[in-house]
């Protein structure tokens, strides 16, 4: 079966497994299936050799978190993301892959007055106790949100879809502290209502290039667009290899991450009112790391402002997050999580930086302290108290 | 909502009851449902490892997490009448890892824990799956580490590295695995365990531990190995050195080691794995010289930055471009991670390699050079050369795509023509990688009939019935099992 992916990619790996120990799924399995270099063998097996999708093979790819941990690992550059997301498209086009209750699950995503309502209605839940356990939800889901207020039109804040419902006070921050270095910011709020990253994560493809060319629309050309969730700034910064289009490519060099944008305007930032007493571990959100690569301005960022910045020892191995991965992989997700919370455990600290919506709240519901690095700027430059 | 936890997957998993194979339903009862695994794409997966050579057949994949689950594997083998392969990270070489004869797949993956640092007697009991590198990281903390570094270290298993007796780059100063097993547990073929080799300084009778390292999967599969502990040196100096001409790198090496200086590490690049390496790290290699040769000492402060000065003298003398020296840990660990990622970073230029490994006198490396780029030339391929040259263990690295028809034959041919020019210089088939299934045709080359059936028969009194590992290492006349009896079993696997 033809996967459509492209045979000078899949011919660009040599087998030589140094990516092995860079994959969270073969890390918790051991298990060459669960490996990229076994995924892509396998992709050549499918793609050239015409073995049959068995469900074994349909596993191997449905388990992998695509968190790219092994593209920086990979001497030759192998663009794994591309063919697994070119793989998942063709089989989910083809029936085989992502079930009629996870395109559904994903629909309200690109409708913010659906997804509002059903927030609430699994605030409500929480607080009713019904929300089921797999959903992985222990930080409390606000019920009412204030609304976010422009302060300008120097740069974009991109709020999107579950983090505008479940994690406004993380844009509120953001929203602070580049007003506080100066620039003028428009929440981008429905204009721009969903990145697209879990639809393209499953394999919905038409979906995801909708939600891009809506969100090229939405937004006037040339302003900076600023984003604090790592998943969806990664989408974003993609939008150029999907869409094609010189247009696309313009529009993904003007998304920044949050850090990313203030690391370069470190002078513009106001002096902490004093630095936080924290010893603060980084986690590097995989889609900042390994996808963007540009973890390191979260350090930049944040080492003024705190007491003490820590590393973890697992070399930005994932968290299992995954954006939906937690939920439809909960098992593999929760064993990842573990080797990850050992780590962090291992480096003491009293809080967790975390870049990402999806990893912040995966940790968070095993008790791990987290918050995004922009609460913390914005915590030690007004002074707030009680983190 | 217990059942709502359980993945997609597990359920699948659970879903197959009976696989209608007595030996894998067997295996399942010993170990669990989902640590044997019998279908296709993993059969197919496991049937491989690193190397360019056709894989075998795997019988069931076996994931044991124990010593006990591993004697049973190998007892119901026995009692099945089937082999035995074990498997560490499958980033071999040689094709030690291809299964031959359907075998079940010992994959000692999950058998990955540290299980004791002993600082007394400066050895760390670990299990076979445990990662080279993670090992090494672990004990930084203590201010040791594990010596061996192969290239595949981030990746590669302990348990590979005794089955292949595994070398690096810092071998140059350290010795090779052999020299860092103290004394380890080991599955015997006939299921038993035994323990080779001791804690005490001298253990009394045949070093039998010395006979199994380097084995490769032929003698038993080990379970659980005293690893010496490394101290970290405090200060180390890593030096980059420019040359015109490879043959004036070559003659640096040889003349550090003939001025009484053992570096901890001696590598060289040639220019074209220079330039794909440096495009994969951008560590500052120079991409326009003929040769690049990083030396590296280590030890007290003092004493590295003579050595350092004395080894940068005698690259000036053999018309070094250029000397620098790494001028922080990040640079040099980056110029590190370019020369252990070489060998994968080729694929930026053709799809396939055939890395070799022989290793020649330290004196006859310039000549040996020499020939290979001229074989290069002749078979009309494109050799890349990057070699532990302090220790004369050359890599040469045949890159090719092979989609191109005849390719393959030509790929071979020049590296029988590789392999004879360095015996012929009074070199060894394998530094490091083993013999595997690649180099049993050169044995005899190298070996007499009587050394081979001595050969042969150390592996009998280990394995009477040649079910571990089979059709590896002793060519296959002076070998109890044929490979061509091994080879042909109808394929029936996935795919």
């Amino acid at each position: 079966m033809d996967l459509n992916i492209d045979e000078d990619d899949l011919n660009a790996c040599v087998q030589c497994g140094l990516c092995l120990p860079h994959c969270p799924t073969f890390r918790v399995t051991g298990d060459e299936t669960m490996s990229p270099r076994g995924r892509i063998k396998l992709m050549r097996e499918v793609q050239d050799n015409d073995a049959p999708l068995t469900s074994e093979v349909l596993d191997a790819f449905s388990t992998c978190v695509q968190c790219r941990g092994c593209e920086p690992a990979c001497p030759s550059g192998v663009p794994y993301g591309h063919m697994m997301e070119s793989a998942r498209e063709t089989l989910a086009d083809a029936g085989q892959m992502t079930p009629t209750w996870q395109r559904l699950a994903m629909k309200p995503l690109a409708n913010p007055t659906l997804l509002n309502a059903g927030t609430r209605a699994l605030s409500v839940a929480q607080k009713l106790k019904v929300v089921p356990e797999r959903l992985g939800l222990s930080n409390e889901i606000p019920l009412t949100q204030s609304k976010l207020e422009a302060t300008g039109s120097d740069v974009y804040l991109f709020t999107g879809c579950v983090m505008d419902t479940m994690q406004r006070s993380v844009h509120a921050a953001g929203l602070a502290v580049l007003t506080a270095a100066g620039f003028g910011v428009m929440p981008t709020g429905n204009a721009a209502p969903c990145c697209g990253a879990l639809q393209s994560h499953a394999g919905l493809a038409s979906e995801t290039r909708t939600l891009a060319e809506k969100m090229m629309e939405g937004l006037e050309p040339n302003i900076p667009i600023i984003v604090d969730s790592a998943g969806c700034g990664a989408a974003m910064k993609d939008y150029g290899h999907l869409l094609g289009t010189a247009e696309a490519e313009l529009f993904s060099e003007r998304v920044f991450d949050m850090a990313e944008f203030l690391a370069m305007h470190m002078d513009r930032l106001p002096e902490p009112a004093a630095p936080l007493d924290l010893r603060v571990a980084v986690q590097d959100p995989c889609h900042l790391r390994h996808v963007q690569r540009v973890h390191e301005a979260t350090r930049t960022m944040l080492a003024p402002y705190v007491r003490e910045l820590v590393e973890l020892d697992d070399e930005g191995l994932c968290c299992g997050a995954g954006g939906a991965y937690s939920i439809f992989e909960p098992e593999l997700a929760g064993q990842i999580r573990d080797r990850k919370v050992a780590s962090i455990n291992r480096a003491t600290p009293d809080v967790v930086a975390s870049a990402n919506p999806g990893c912040s709240m995966h940790l968070g519901a095993v008790g791990v302290p987290t918050k995004h690095p922009i609460e913390l700027v914005h915590h030690a430059i007004t002074g707030a108290r009680g983190l | 909502m217990a059942g709502s936890k359980l993945s997609n997957l597990t359920k699948r998993r659970q879903r197959a009851e009976s696989s209608g194979e007595p030996f894998v339903d067997a295996l399942r009862a010993a170990l669990s449902h989902n640590r044997v695994k019998w279908d296709g794409a993993s059969r197919s997966l496991h049937s491989h490892d690193a190397s360019v050579f056709d894989g075998g057949n795997s019988g069931p994949v076996v994931y044991p997490e124990t010593t006990a689950e591993v004697q049973a594997v190998v007892r119901l083998a026995n009692q099945h009448g089937r082999n035995v392969v074990p498997r560490g990270a499958g980033t071999g070489l040689a094709g030690g890892a291809i299964p031959l004869g359907v075998p079940v797949v010992v994959a000692v993956t999950k058998m990955n824990a540290i299980l004791e640092v002993d600082e007394v007697n400066r050895v760390a009991w670990v299990e076979p799956g445990v990662i080279n590198l993670d090992l090494t990281k672990q004990l930084k903390p203590l201010g040791y580490h594990f010596a061996p570094d192969p290239s595949s270290q981030q990746v590669c298993t302990i348990g590979g590295n005794v089955a292949n007796n595994s070398g690096g780059p810092h071998c140059l100063a350290y010795g090779v695995t052999n020299a860092h097993v103290v004394a380890m547990e080991v599955v015997l073929p006939s299921g038993d365990t035994a323990m080779l080799g001791g804690l005490e300084a001298e253990p009394q009778g045949f070093d039998l531990r010395g006979a199994f390292v380097g084995s490769e999967g032929t003698l038993g599969i080990v379970t659980k190995v005293a690893v010496r502990l490394t101290k970290n040196r405090p200060a180390v100096r890593t030096l980059l050195m420019a040359f015109d001409d490879v043959r004036d790198a070559a003659n640096t090496v040889s003349d550090v080691i003939a001025a009484g200086i053992v570096p901890a590490a001696m590598e060289v690049m040639d220019k074209q794995i220079t330039a794909a390496v440096e495009n994969y790290v951008g560590a500052g290699y120079p991409v326009d010289a003929a040769a690049v040769l990083l030396a590296e000492v280590d030890g007290l402060d003092s004493g590295v930055d003579i050595d350092a000065d004395r080894i940068a003298k005698i690259g000036r003398s053999n018309k070094a471009t250029d000397v620098r020296l790494a001028e922080s840990e990040a640079q040099r660990q980056l110029l590190w991670k370019g020369r252990k990622t070489a060998f994968g970073a080729v694929a930026q230029i053709a799809p396939d390699y055939y890395l070799h490994d022989t290793v020649v006198p330290r004196s006859a490396l310039a000549d040996v050079l020499e020939q290979i780029y001229e074989i290069a030339d002749r078979y009309d391929l494109l050799i890349m050369n990057v070699f532990h040259a302090g220790d004369g263990n050359l890599h040469p690295l045949i890159v090719f795509d092979g989609r191109q028809e005849g390719v393959l034959e030509r790929v071979h041919a020049a590296g029988g023509e590789i392999i004879t020019a360095s015996l012929d210089a009074g070199g060894v088939l394998s530094g490091e990688h083993g013999i595997g299934v690649e180099k049993q045709k050169f044995m005899s080359r190298m070996f007499t009939n009587d050394d081979l059936d001595h050969q042969n028969r150390l592996r009998q009194a280990f394995d009477p019935h040649c079910r571990t590992n089979p059709g590896k290492v002793i060519p296959s006349g002076h070998s109890c099992a044929d490979i061509q009896s091994l080879r042909s079993v109808p394929n029936t696997v996935w795919g």
